[in-house]
């Protein structure tokens, strides 16, 4: 298949796909602290939030053509494990249900943030509105 | 030495707290791109965006999340937290460049947990534009020290 895009169409449920590895620096956190002015919480060197952050951009960098996000509708998070500044992550995303709607169609996908041990950092489920191929055929 | 931090025994039920405002700029979007690695149109693409119905580009729904998160710091004293849980949250209206959005957040659960040395408090959490319109709203869940 040559498309450039996957429509909510060709969205399939329980289709797993991981990513890349990166290594989340102190060049990371330092720009992550400058663009929100969060205060570091908690034990950690790293904020929370940060490798969900990364987590959403790796989720680009598969061999399937990024989905055609309309909206990122919502989230459930949960943060099992702390990550450190040198640590590896990278993430497996599993499609767990599709639903479609008058305009497009909402897709959950299951994100799971695995360390170099392959221990599970942080988990969780991004429900995404997703453009079916008719409405944005010219995209 | 005095600690500013407070902790979980001194957290009251149905605390509120209003951060001040943040105006979301074009440099918080691009930044954003660069350390997240989420490099979609919605966000990048100016020309692509014009013809969207969105009109222009939009902020990342996670940059407004990790804004939230520092206006937390500069809307209250520090919690001593121990960890973060997680959260459950919704997107409910896009943040364009320009707009100004504040935090308001309110303490809705106060639990113990298994280890006596800390418990779990819920804040719910609203995001607001310059128009007091709800932009994000969802609640996340702190593990704080109980005073030692």
């Amino acid at each position: 298949m040559t498309a450039s895009a996957t429509y909510f169409e060709d969205v399939v449920v329980d289709k797993v796909q991981l990513t890349p590895a990166i290594t989340v620096t102190e060049a990371h956190v330092a720009m992550y602290l400058g663009v929100t002015r969060e205060m570091s919480m908690g034990s950690s060197d790293i904020p929370d939030v940060l490798p969900l952050c990364m987590a959403i951009g790796l989720g680009w960098r598969v061999p399937d053509p990024p989905m055609v996000v309309m909206a990122f509708v919502g989230l459930d998070w949960k943060v099992m494990k702390e990550l450190r500044v040198g640590d590896t992550m990278h993430s497996r995303s599993r499609i767990v249900s599709k639903r479609p709607m008058r305009d497009g169609g909402l897709v959950v996908d299951e994100r799971t943030v695995f360390d170099q041990h392959g221990e599970v950092v942080q988990q969780g489920k991004f429900t995404f509105l997703v453009a079916k191929r008719q409405k944005e055929a010219s995209a | 030495m005095a600690d500013p931090r407070r902790y979980f025994n001194e957290i009251e039920l149905g605390e509120e707290y209003e951060s001040p405002g943040r105006t979301v700029t074009e440099a918080d979007i691009v930044m954003f791109a660069g350390l997240s690695g989420d490099y979609n149109v919605l966000h990048t693409d100016a020309e692509f965006m014009k013809k969207s119905i969105f009109g222009e580009r939009i902020a990342h729904g996670l940059l407004c999340l990790a804004i939230q998160s520092g206006l937390f710091s500069r809307a209250t004293a520090p919690y001593a937290t121990l960890a973060f849980g997680g959260l459950r949250w919704k997107f409910k209206v896009p943040v364009k460049i320009g707009d100004t959005i504040r935090l308001r957040a309110k303490v809705i659960e106060k639990k113990d947990l298994a280890k006596p040395d800390r418990g779990l408090i819920t804040l719910d959490r609203t995001i607001l534009n310059q128009r007091d319109e709800v932009v994000q709203q969802g609640q996340t869940d702190l593990i704080v020290q109980k005073r030692p």
